[in-house]
């Protein structure tokens, strides 16, 4: 029943594609592939604010597959706003090829592109993937009629299942919530994972991905 | 970009700093990230799918490099091996797979002897075996690494500690000191000329050469720099001859005067500060004559030098010469420590650092023997020090082996003296901290304090007894040297030995037999067999290679007649006299001091352990200095010295076998 209306929806988000050329993001999604993705972007809302950097990495079972990484930055129309600067130290100089990196410069529409064509039917996970899945949706809604399809998994919220179990099985009486800190810093921390320092959109990436590969570890 | 950091990452870790940054990104590129959970094995082996079979000669193997956890290298269930952050492994594999596809063979046949587990949950970067063989290839001092023998990469990691660290005063040059004037003056010449010519060049000391040989004034002066005729003046001297009113002998010339003292103290300019430092202590002079290779260039003073040195630790301890307590010794001996934690850590090797130190402990051990012996008894004896210290090997006081010889006419009542003064010396030694000898080889132990005749006597029995005791009585004794006093009568007692030795050629067939005694801890395949203790993987090194080292290379001398005492300088003789090549001595020297270089590194550590309480205070029991043991905690290496432990063990087994075969050791079993 679920799944017969999940495929109606489906269906109709695929009616309303307006590029057929588009159609292979659609692709039914293979188990056990996984995309994790992070963006800068010029400020926190969806509405206004533009991406500035993307990177997505595939996750295959235990591998972070970062040589098979898509990292691009996107080219701005308008100067970036010093508070954002500030936050994720992309300056308006910055924002250049460099021969050194495997960073490509491209526009909007085909960061999007590769984009799509990179995450095809993956699950995305994503550490707050709400706020950068809108980030995609503002672009796409408008271009190909659609917003992004795919299945996705944040790695917050697994990460808070994951230690509600453990307080569980710890055998703490009574239903009181645990009061769980959710912040980046938090998790990477009490998970023992490597914290890269930097954060861009890959190391954001990269990172979310070990959380996600430890928390999956921990539920088999 | 936080790619780069993979790069960056990759850079850090020996030897793939040596490709060139733009290669270096291409590869880090190629690397994927994987979480592994405790207890797996990491997979080596990429599995080939389907469509990737055509594709026969693509390595299909990876290399590791860990981000964090540790991975244990297992071969027939022992851990031979131990990877932790910045390790890498995998790498024998590609290249062992890739000769073996150059010698066509099938795939198959590389054989993985090793699993790698993880210990403790471990991130690592994989990178395809392909493209390290690309790097393999394309850059040949990367290769080089790969295949260079023991000594060129212990040569490249002193190398690179002495270049990260800020110079070493001691490892400079004489000539970067500063150098005062040279001023020669002729043994025709007066007092009060040469005091005059002082003055003029603001010096305070000068140079008396013979009538003659000065020709062209006071610079061209060649020929040999210490030779018969020359003496130096100090202003010290003239103040005696002050203090003394032998002021009549100022206008005497100064052949006739015998104001100067000889022979000259010289060091060569290209000769390291430490060295001259040596030379002043040994001498106890406060000024050497620096030379070039054809002439006489100007004076070195102790208080220049002591200026260079200011600021680094332990210089003070020349202050063994003013030391007027046990007490003042036991500070010194204490900034001796210091001082070899400071020359470790700035890379200084342990064959120079041991030379060192030694020759402070003699000091020391020469000035308490000033301090404690009363005056009558001073040229009635010969104190010599044993094992280790004789050898001049032992870096960390870990205990004291010294005799006492006397002379064959001593009275009784002298005799009871020199009881009382080997008591009062032995526990002065434990004070200042060297701690007892376990065998009760000490002054204190009548066994140890004998006439002259008596310890040839004891020698001769020692032979006609070859209890296992009584070879490890000749084994130290072969390594005496005296400390003070007679030292004929020591060159006497170890001629009897080699005469003995000589007389009965099986007895050092069996004395070689110890060598092979202990096994090597290193496995069939080339890695580490460790013992494990309390949940630490360790390694006994002296057994396991310090020993056979020592005891091999000493029965050799002992063969051969070789004088010098310590283990290098006994090689250096057996490489002179033709009977180990060059690059197998050179070898054998440098994996003794790598051996020596852990152990010493692990008893620093064990020392600051028990300094700040990390080890349980209940072991130190009363006074009684706990000791630094042999063992090495194999997982506290590096990837780096895991792979050089592994190849000195293979040194060590080498040896071994060679010692075999010389002495004919299988016959003996």
């Amino acid at each position: 029943m679920l799944a017969w209306l999940k495929r109606c929806l489906l269906t109709r988000q695929k009616q309303k594609l307006k590029k057929p050329a588009f159609d292979f993001i659609f692709t039914k999604s293979v188990p056990g592939s996984y995309v994790s993705f992070d963006c800068e972007t010029t400020g926190l809302d969806p509405k206004k604010d533009r991406i500035i950097s993307l990177s997505a990495i595939k996750i295959q079972k235990n591998q972070i597959l970062t040589s098979q990484s898509l990292n691009v930055l996107i080219k701005q129309d308008d100067l970036i706003a010093p508070d954002s600067i500030v936050v994720h130290h992309i300056r308006n100089v910055d924002i250049v090829e460099k021969e050194s990196s495997s960073v490509r410069l491209l526009t909007e529409k085909q960061a999007l592109k590769e984009f799509l064509a990179f995450i095809k039917g993956s699950t995305l996970v994503g550490y707050y993937l709400e706020f950068d899945v809108a980030m995609v949706n503002q672009i796409i809604k408008p271009w190909l009629g659609v917003k992004l399809p795919n299945r996705q998994i944040e790695v917050s919220a697994l990460y808070y299942d994951h230690i509600v179990r453990l307080t569980k099985r710890s055998g703490q009486p009574g239903f009181q919530q645990p009061n769980i800190d959710l912040t980046f810093d938090q998790i990477l921390h009490t998970l023992k994972l490597p914290n890269l320092g930097q954060h861009d959109a890959f190391s954001d990436a990269l990172m979310t991905a070990l959380v996600f590969v430890k928390l999956q570890q921990d539920s088999l | 970009m936080a790619l780069e950091q993979q790069a960056e990452f990759l850079q850090q870790i020996p030897p793939f700093g040596l490709i060139d940054v733009s290669a270096l990104r291409q590869a880090a590129l190629s690397m994927d990230v994987i979480y592994l959970p405790t207890g797996v094995s990491v997979p080596l082996l990429a599995s080939v799918s389907a469509d990737n079979q055509q594709a026969e000669y693509k390595t299909p193997t990876f290399l590791y490099f860990v981000i964090k956890g540790v991975i244990a290298e297992e071969s027939q269930g022992l851990v031979v091996g131990r990877y932790s952050i910045r390790g890498y492994f995998g790498e024998r594999n590609v290249i062992q797979m890739q000769s073996a596809a150059a010698r066509l063979k099938p795939k198959g046949m590389a054989h993985a002897d090793s699993v790698f587990r993880v210990l403790e949950e471990a991130i690592l970067y994989r990178m395809p075996g392909a493209v390290f063989l690309e790097l393999f290839q394309e850059n040949e001092a990367f290769q080089e690494y790969f295949n260079a023998n023991i000594v060129d990469k212990l040569n490249a990691m002193h190398h690179a500690v002495q270049t990260t660290t800020s110079t070493e005063v001691m490892m400079d040059t004489v000539c970067s000191a500063p150098i005062q004037p040279l001023v020669i003056v002729s043994d025709s010449e007066t007092l009060q000329s040469a005091i005059q010519k002082m003055v003029e060049h603001k010096t305070d000391a000068c140079v008396v050469a013979p009538h003659g040989a000065i020709s062209m004034g006071n610079q061209s002066r060649g020929g040999q720099a210490d030779e018969v005729g020359y003496g130096i003046i100090t202003s010290t001297d003239i103040l005696k001859l002050i203090a003394d009113e032998q002021t009549g002998l100022l206008l005497q010339d100064l052949a006739s005067s015998g104001v100067a003292n000889g022979p000259l103290l010289t060091v060569h300019e290209f000769d390291y500060l430490f060295n001259a430092l040596l030379k002043m202590t040994r001498f106890q002079v406060d000024r050497l004559i620096v030379r070039s290779d054809t002439d006489l260039v100007g004076f070195l003073n102790l208080k220049d030098l002591m200026s260079l040195f200011a600021n680094q630790s332990g210089l003070a301890l020349l202050k063994v010469e003013q030391a007027q307590s046990v007490d003042d010794l036991h500070i010194v001996a204490q900034q001796i420590d210091q001082l070899v934690e400071n020359l470790n850590r700035k890379g200084i090797k342990t064959h120079y650092i041991a030379k060192l130190v030694n020759e402070l402990h003699r000091k020391m051990i020469h000035k308490l023997v000033e301090l404690l012996l009363p005056e009558a008894l001073q040229s009635e004896v010969c104190l010599m020090v044993m094992g280790s210290e004789g050898r001049a090997e032992q870096v960390v006081r870990t205990d004291q082996d010294n005799a006492l010889m006397f002379s064959n006419e001593l009275s009784k009542k002298a005799q009871e003296q020199l009881m009382i003064f080997s008591d009062s010396f032995t526990q002065a030694m434990i004070e200042i901290g060297f701690p007892t000898c376990p065998g009760k080889i000490m002054l204190s132990n009548a066994m140890w304090r004998q006439s002259v005749s008596q310890f040839s006597e004891k020698v001769r029995h020692w032979f006609d007894h070859p209890t296992r005791e009584n070879f490890m009585y000749i084994a130290i004794l072969c390594d005496a040297e005296v400390v003070y006093g007679h030292s004929e009568w020591l060159f006497a007692v170890k001629r009897t030995l080699q005469q003995r030795m000589a007389d009965n050629p099986i007895f050092l067939r069996h004395f070689a037999k110890a060598v092979i005694q202990f096994e090597t801890p290193v496995s069939f395949f080339g890695g580490l067999r460790t013992e494990n203790n309390s949940g630490l993987e360790s390694i006994d090194l002296k057994k396991g290679g310090i020993f056979p080292i020592v005891h091999g290379v000493r029965c050799y001398a002992l063969e051969y007649k070789i004088e010098p005492t310590n283990t290098h300088w006994r090689i250096k003789a057996l490489i002179d006299l033709g009977l180990f090549e060059e690059s197998f001595g050179i070898e054998l020297g440098e994996t003794l001091n790598f051996l020596n270089t852990l152990r010493l590194e692990s008893m620093l550590k064990q020392i600051n352990q028990l300094d700040s309480g990390v080890v349980n205070f209940s072991e130190v029991t009363g006074d009684v200095r706990v000791v630094p043991n042999n063992y090495i905690d194999v997982s506290g290496l590096s990837h780096l010295q895991q792979d050089l432990l592994k190849q000195s063990l293979n040194v060590v087994e080498a040896f071994k076998r060679r010692v075999t075969k010389h002495f004919k050791l299988h016959e003996m079993l």
